[in-house]
């Protein structure tokens, strides 16, 4: 170091790495964006008219409706114990179900606890495959295939969360460091072996704060189940928009936040503690 | 038992191995995918109950050539034989039951953190469990009984339900080196178990080792930065130069032309870890 | 066998913890009730593989394929709607999200700003859009609009997240070095979270993708819309050609989103490895 701090300050400067241009490459990114909300925001093509226009002239129907909601019409409560359970069940049976599938699953689906690639890759098309269907959609078919009621909402919960669940956790096998499967690996144990004994429980907090984050989003799906025969308050949203009661509609948004509130406060705890 | 015992008893259990073991290496060379040869043409004899010090230069190849003798590297050309065990010729079932006689440790410990300490020694039971008690998270009354003997001589009885995150560097080195004594090894491994340690623990954790292969009689293999404690530790020394032997030789007789053989420069005071 | 001879050591106790038990039958006891409680035919699983076959086999065996060009037009349209809802709402998001962060803002302004994340949150956006489509009509527009409101509940949510992730160094630096509350969110937070955000906002895309087709329940337009109506009116070849479509276009979606945002993070890893060297 003494060497390098003897050395002439002109000599010093001319040692300074010139400072890479990135210029070029900001340009590209903002002409790709620039270019790709051209091509959505242009109607002939198919993509959505932005309409300020009516913005402009009708945005005190907007404000009326939520005024409306501003004011939440408390009188239908009773009616919404029922549904509310319900949608709690579904939401707590496909979180379940998809917890119990999804350990293996991870397992499968992530390079270090499954090395061999053919299985790894068979498991994560049909996973992003299973992702690929919006889940209203499974909701939609299934009610017509096996006839209205929460069975097919549970089914549609199930697949749902099976692909967040299993991509996250697998997501975060991958990236975390598990240089501990190379001691199981020097014990002469078998890849089934090492994943139970450690690579599960190194995984469990990933696994537990994903099943508590699908848990959150069932209650939310599971609202807007009902609207094609999936079962659930959704049925009841169905209901009260069909009537104009905007003001029903709020009492059950209201529900619907204070469950969501109250099961994200439980899994913050929970995530806390597992730490 | 004889030595030529390398078959399952039924139920995929291996038996404990017979005495210790001696280290063959013919011709041994490794050619990484990426075109690195790591090592060239390495021949070895290391006799049973030997401890022996690995050292050279980063890159060298120590890690490379202790990871051939458990097949974690496999040879590209030559062979790897330990006690019974035809290692470079063996794959599936067979190496992990080769593994599952030769212990090793490693530089980063290798504990699964978040898993308590008696899990992570369990850990080397892998080769004499079924997979199905190792699922069910079950240890037999044996395995159990071994993994706590181990642990008490390293002194870790006490921690045995700690997680092993929660210990210290040279506690972690010692949970890593009873999960390789609970595997009743013939063979004992190290792959610089010391250069995380400051020079207190690092002592601390070559005196174990010394204590492993006097007291129990294993053959011990151990690769090192420092030339000082492989002088002060070992009997035999193996320098290592850019994937060949440079010396072979009892320690104590290394002079500093032999250092400057394996290291490619004359000997510093910053060469020598502190007492 | 000979080691069995030697007595084992006495072992501490294996420590039981009794929050920890309680817990878990808490949720062992919830999960059986609502299993219990469910009013659901769980016999009517067994007929499910059989409907399944009979039911992909309308779909899948014959595709009316005359319904390709209409369904990639549809589709294109759930993109656009996508795409604008998510620019939208990433940018709300990340100006109402940055000053919700512990230690950027006020706690005066960060919790009403966590309120409303909270509260869209728990609005679907179907009923976001129930809202919007009396200002702007049943129009791909106000599918753009809910998607952008709707997102930013969550999304706003991640960013403050993100930021309070982040390593404070960076903030600290800049706070040392005198900056003040927008010099210290432009030098200390941005180049840290920036590659985050970027990547967050790519998924929000993939999100909005899925979401799009929900929002076709209530007619904005795009491919939702026609999957349900034809689901309703049992058209199975053409519901078959839909599925075909959304697969594809998500999957392909999904695989240039994710590429690019791994090469985003993993620039963002490169630069964290420069600095610290
Ligand atoms: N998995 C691998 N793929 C490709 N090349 C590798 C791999 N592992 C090691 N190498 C290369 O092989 C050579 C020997 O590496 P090795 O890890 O055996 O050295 P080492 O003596 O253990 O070094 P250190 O003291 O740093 O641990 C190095 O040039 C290294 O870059
Ligand atoms: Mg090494």
């Amino acid at each position: 170091m003494t060497g390098a701090s003897s050395l002439a300050t002109a000599e010093r400067v001319a040692r300074i790495p010139a400072r890479p241009r990135t210029w070029p490459r900001t340009l590209g990114v903002v002409g790709v964006l620039a270019v790709l909300t051209a091509l959505t925001a242009t109607p002939a093509l198919g993509g959505v008219e932005i309409d300020l226009g009516a913005i402009a002239k009708n945005w005190t129907n907007g404000a009326d409706r939520i005024a409306q909601m501003l004011t939440p019409d408390l009188s239908v409560l009773p009616r919404t114990w029922q549904p509310l359970l319900e949608t709690l069940q579904m939401a707590v049976v496909g979180a379940a179900i998809s917890a119990a599938l999804a350990i293996p699953l991870s397992m499968w689906a992530a390079r270090p606890t499954n090395p061999r690639t053919p299985t790894r890759m068979a498991v994560r098309f049909v996973l992003n495959m299973i992702r690929a269907v919006p889940d209203l959609v499974y909701a939609t078919i299934l009610v017509a295939m096996v006839g209205v009621g929460a069975l097919p909402g549970v089914i549609t919960l199930v697949l749902f969360d099976v692909g967040i669940v299993v991509k996250l956790v697998s997501e975060a096998i991958d990236s975390a460091d598990s240089a501990y499967m190379e001691a199981g690996r020097a014990a002469g144990g078998t890849q089934t072996q090492i994943n139970r004994l450690t690579a599960l429980p190194q995984t469990w907090p990933a696994y537990v704060s994903q099943v508590l984050y699908s848990l959150e989003l069932n209650v939310r799906i599971s609202a807007i189940l009902g609207l094609v025969g999936a079962g659930g308050i959704g049925r009841l949203i169905d209901e009260m928009r069909g009537f104009y009661r905007y003001d029903a509609l709020s009492t059950i948004v209201l529900e619907i936040l204070i469950v969501v509130v109250f099961i994200e406060l439980a899994s913050n705890i929970l995530r806390k503690r597992l730490r | 038992m004889s030595e030529t015992i390398t078959g399952s008893e039924a139920g995929g259990v291996a038996p404990p191995a017979s005495g210790p073991w001696p280290i063959e290496l013919d011709d041994v060379t490794v050619r990484y995918p990426n075109g690195v040869v790591a090592l060239k043409n390495v021949s070895l004899s290391i006799a049973a109950g030997e401890m022996v010090a690995v050292v050279g230069l980063s890159g060298s190849g120590k890690s490379t050539m202790i990871r051939t003798v458990n097949g974690l590297v496999q040879p590209t050309g030559g062979r790897v034989t330990v006690g019974p065990h035809a290692v470079s010729e063996l794959r599936g079932r067979a190496l992990r039951e080769a593994r599952g006689d030769i212990g090793m440790i490693f530089q980063a410990f290798n504990l699964a953190d978040r898993a308590s300490v008696f899990h992570n020694a369990l850990v080397g039971r892998f080769a004499h469990m079924p997979t199905w008690r190792t699922m069910l998270g079950l240890a037999s009354a044996e395995d159990r009984d071994m993994v706590m003997r181990s642990l008490d001589s390293v002194g870790m009885l006490e921690k045995v339900w700690h997680r092993a995150g929660a210990l210290s560097g040279g506690q972690k080195q010692r949970v890593a080196i009873a999960r390789a004594l609970s595997q009743e090894p013939a063979v004992m491994l190290a792959d610089e178990p010391v250069a995380s340690l400051d020079p207190p623990t690092a002592h601390a954790v070559m005196a174990d080792l010394e204590d492993i292969n006097a007291s129990r009689g294993l053959t011990v293999l151990v690769n090192l930065h420092l030339m000082d404690l492989a002088r002060q530790y070992t009997t035999r020394m193996i320098g290592l130069r850019a994937g060949e032997v440079v010396f072979d030789g009892p320690a104590a007789t290394a002079t500093d032309a032999d250092f400057e053989a394996i290291y490619g420069r004359p000997v510093q005071a910053r060469d020598r870890l502190g007492e | 066998m000979t080691a069995l001879a030697v007595r084992a050591p006495i072992a501490p106790p294996r420590p039981r913890r009794l929050a920890v038990r309680i817990a878990s039958w808490t949720v062992a006891a919830v999960v059986v009730g609502a299993f219990v409680g469910l009013d659901i035919e769980w016999d009517k699983l067994a007929d499910l593989p059989g409907d399944l076959v009979h039911y992909g086999s309308l779909m899948f065996s014959d595709p009316d394929w005359s319904m390709l060009p209409e369904a990639l037009r549809q589709t294109w349209r759930s993109v656009s709607m996508a795409w604008l809802g998510a620019l939208l709402g990433v940018v709300l998001s990340t100006m109402l999200g940055i000053p919700a962060a512990e230690g950027v803002g006020p706690l005066w302004l960060r919790l009403p700003l966590r309120g409303l994340f909270a509260i869209i949150r728990a609005v679907p956006e179907v009923v976001i859009a129930i809202i919007i489509l009396t200002v702007t009509g049943l129009t791909p527009f106000t599918g753009a609009l809910a998607l952008a409101i709707g997102g930013i509940g969550t999304h706003a949510k991640w960013t403050y997240e993100t930021v309070e992730s982040a390593p404070g160094g960076a903030v600290e630096a800049v706070r040392a070095g005198g900056g003040g509350l927008l010099a210290t969110i432009r030098w200390g937070l941005w180049p840290v979270i920036s590659p985050e955000l970027a990547s967050l906002a790519l998924y929000r895309f993939e999100i909005n993708v899925r979401t799009s087709a929900i929002l076709g329940l209530i007619g904005v337009g795009g491919i939702g819309d026609m999957l349900t109506t034809y689901t309703q009116h049992r058209q199975w070849d053409t519901v078959g050609v839909l599925i075909i479509v959304v697969i594809v276009v998500t999957m392909t979606i999904d695989a240039v989103s994710g590429a690019i945002r791994r090469r985003i993070m993993e620039g963002a890893k490169v630069r964290g490895v420069d600095r610290s060297s």
